[in-house]
């Protein structure tokens, strides 16, 4: 067990830095610990506005929303992921031909990443914070305090999604009755008594007021959501093999207005053959989508009316552009090598895919919009949403083209992207707060958007695509 | 056998890749009707010299043209034009047999799939796997999809790495009779191999790659008329090559 875990932990390690060589990824948890460091500068400038409490609560659920983030990629992403690097290199899916049961397997899967990304996003976040508090006039204590309660955090997230996802694979309607109750409790809760159920999170419920007990309760919640998981979990690759009836040439006919449409077909077939369709829109969109409605909520007395949906819509625009992850995880450039396809027909292709996607952030804003009794501002969080989305959309194509699941790690990348995209969305906030309507200004982003895509096509549409 | 010029020219090509030139300095002409055979052991350059003249792959020197076609300009170009079947097989995790060959089909605007696409199912001995997934398929039967997918559009020139590698003897011999008749009726193909004996049955011109260097050039029937076989004639030449 031991040596699989070493093992695996070779090989997350080798997939990451592979790709961008040991340095540009090591510099990654460097690059954690800095904006933590310099971030807790504007601490005291931020809790003129916003209450400690709040604050708290948004870090926290913002460890609560990598472990779901993290949890996802890790499993919905399975295929994808077997695909990039092989069947045989990726050993958490190699269980048929070693002698370790797949629990087993799972199980050291699920340490493996708890701790790897413990030192790639936690342990750094927490150290900048650290190194900087004296400097503001924070105890030690506190850090240190964080540095449990965030990792709980994480652990939580992680273990709901391992425990969701297990539950999704083996009856899809479990899942669809497990959310839906946590929903109705939490929902009723608010309206009826007037309690945030967000406060019961015992990681934060910990960080307020820190006793052994809440610690061990914390911990039996990870223990035996994961357990439950490990216990559910089964391999897929056991299962017969299913036939599918051809439905290529069918939907490329249906889909003759893209500009390629067998690769749309593809793209489609991809996306529901693979189960992510379904899978990724819960646990990479709705789910952390839900959460940040949540804390968004906290800040509603803070903001102008109007306001929440309105920072929700351009927070709901960054999560919809990561569906290009979606549809690029599937085929490297090499299965298209053979084909006369080039790299820039690939982009388009996938773009429209995109385009397509984003039907369901549209549906999204008008649902809450109508539930918040925010329909006067409908307009401009649609066009907010779908502006900031397919911007984010064209700085990843530029920045990463075909490769944005891994790329992502890459040091330089991530602080490119964070720096344009956050250039645009403070513009944007500053806008909308003076008047809801200038949110509508937001479609100019059309225009650069316009040239990084084209940046794109010129950087990516060469001979030498970076092999994963 | 006598050369028309043009079918595949490459001229000094070179590709680094690190310390290792993978391919050094190598120039070859194929011409048309040829089975050209790239021979040589694991490791010396004949995916990398594929991969360049398909247009995967860009060199690190030197040129070539590929059906007159420029690999650097055009390599698009020379993909519509030519068969490949790579190295790896990598047909798409989700799509079925039947519907990659579909794919294949619209993307290289292919008329009558459907049927050519029967044919090779009957002719190759996988028809009961057209509607399972490509994951799901064994390297044998995905290699038999590679080798349809090349072949679909009936290309004048195929360029084939290890195309035989994954199958049963029996399948082997009925592609190789495949292989031979293609360029009867005026096709080229260049294939790679480390298998000396099916380039000694099919092959008409070879080349010996060594260490990404090319040792020698020739033609199956001089050997012949020298009475000599292509592994002896090839261990003396890599033979030769380590020592010096
Ligand atoms: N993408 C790559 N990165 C680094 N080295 C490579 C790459 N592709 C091939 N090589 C190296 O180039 C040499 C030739 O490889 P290859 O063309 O695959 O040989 P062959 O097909 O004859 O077995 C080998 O030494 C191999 O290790
Ligand atoms: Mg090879």
């Amino acid at each position: 067990m031991f040596k699989l875990f070493t093992n695996m932990m070779k090989e997350e390690w080798r997939i990451h830095s592979t790709i961008f060589g040991s340095l540009s990824f090591a510099l990654f948890p460097v690059m954690i610990f800095g904006i933590a460091f310099m971030g807790s500068f504007l601490l005291p400038l931020f809790r003129t506005v916003i209450p400690r409490g709040d604050l708290s609560t948004i870090v926290h659920a913002l460890f609560l929303l990598l472990g779901i983030m993290v949890g996802a990629f890790g499993l919905i992403g399975q295929e994808a992921m077997n695909r990039r690097f092989g069947q045989a290199s990726l050993l958490a899916y190699s269980a048929k031909s070693l002698p370790i049961s797949v629990q087993e397997i799972f199980c050291t899967f699920v340490v493996k990443d708890t701790v790897y990304y413990f030192f790639l996003w936690v342990l750094p976040f927490v150290g900048g914070f650290a190194i900087a508090s004296p400097f503001i006039g924070i105890p030690l204590l506190l850090p240190a305090l964080l540095l449990l309660t965030l990792t709980l955090a994480f652990l939580t997230g992680l273990s709901v999604v391992f425990f969701l996802s297990t539950v999704y694979a083996r009856s899809k309607p479990a899942l669809g009755i497990i959310l839906a109750l946590i929903l109705i409790a939490g929902a009723g809760l608010y309206l009826f008594a007037g309690i945030n159920i967000a406060l019961f999170f015992p990681p934060l419920m910990l960080f307020y007021s820190f006793s052994w007990v809440l610690l061990g309760l914390t911990c039996a919640v990870i223990l035996i959501l994961s357990a439950v998981a490990i216990l559910l979990f089964t391999s897929e690759y056991a299962d017969t093999t299913k036939r599918y009836d051809s439905a290529l040439s069918p939907l490329a006919q249906r889909l003759s207005f893209f500009p390629y449409p067998p690769l749309a077909a593809k793209d489609l077939i991809d996306l529901s053959r693979s189960g992510s369709f379904i899978g990724q829109t819960i646990f990479s969109f709705l789910i952390p989508l839900g959460l940040l409605w949540f804390l968004l909520s906290v800040l509603t007395r803070l903001l102008p009316p109007g306001g929440v949906l309105l920072l929700f819509a351009i927070l709901t625009g960054v999560i919809a552009s990561t569906m290009y992850t979606w549809i690029t995880a599937f085929d490297s450039y090499n299965s298209y090598t053979c084909l006369p396809v080039s790299v820039r027909a690939l982009l388009t292709s996938k773009m429209c895919s995109f385009a397509m996607l984003q039907l369901i952030p549209f549906v999204l804003i008008i649902v809450v919009s109508l539930l918040t009794r925010g329909v006067a501002y409908l307009i401009p969080a649609l066009v907010l949403c779908l502006s900031v989305s397919f911007f984010s959309l064209a700085i990843t194509v530029w920045l990463t083209g075909l490769s944005p699941g891994v790329m992502v790690y890459d040091a330089k990348v991530l602080v490119t992207y964070l720096f344009v995209l956050g250039i645009a969305l403070i513009v944007l906030i500053a806008l909308m707060f003076v008047n809801p309507d200038y949110a509508l200004v937001s479609v100019l982003l059309f225009l650069p958007g316009w040239f990084f895509v084209r940046q794109g096509y010129a950087k990516w549409d060469i001979l030498d695509q970076p092999t994963f | 056998m006598e050369k028309s010029p043009g079918i595949i020219e490459a001229l000094g090509l070179f590709k680094q890749y690190g310390d290792v030139a993978a391919v050094n300095n190598v120039s070859l002409s194929v011409g048309k009707g040829e089975l050209f055979g790239l021979l040589g052991p694991n490791g010396s350059g004949k995916t990398t010299m594929i991969k360049m003249l398909t247009g995967q792959i860009r060199s690190d020197g030197g040129s070539a043209t590929v059906l007159g076609l420029d690999v650097e300009k055009d390599p698009i170009g020379i993909r519509e034009l030519v068969g490949i079947i790579p190295e790896q097989e990598t047909p798409p995790s989700f799509l079925t047999s039947t519907e990659y060959l579909d794919f294949v089909g619209e993307v290289r605007h292919i008329a009558n799939v459907e049927k050519k696409a029967d044919w090779w199912f009957d002719f190759l001995d996988f028809s009961d796997k057209r509607d399972v997934l490509c994951k799901d398929l064994s390297r044998g039967t995905r290699q038999k999809l590679m080798f349809t997918q090349a072949f679909l559009h009936k290309p004048v020139l195929a360029l084939i790495d290890e195309p035989l590698i994954n199958f049963d003897p029996i399948m082997q011999h009925k592609v190789k009779d495949y292989l031979a008749e293609y360029v009867r009726s005026g096709n080229t193909i260049f294939l790679s191999t480390h298998i000396l004996q099916i380039a000694e049955e099919i092959c008409t011109g070879f080349a010996i790659l060594h260490k990404g260097k090319l040792l020698h050039t020739g033609t199956v029937a001089e050997l012949k008329q020298r009475d000599q076989h292509l592994d002896d004639f090839f261990f003396s030449l890599v033979q030769k090559e380590s020592h010096v």
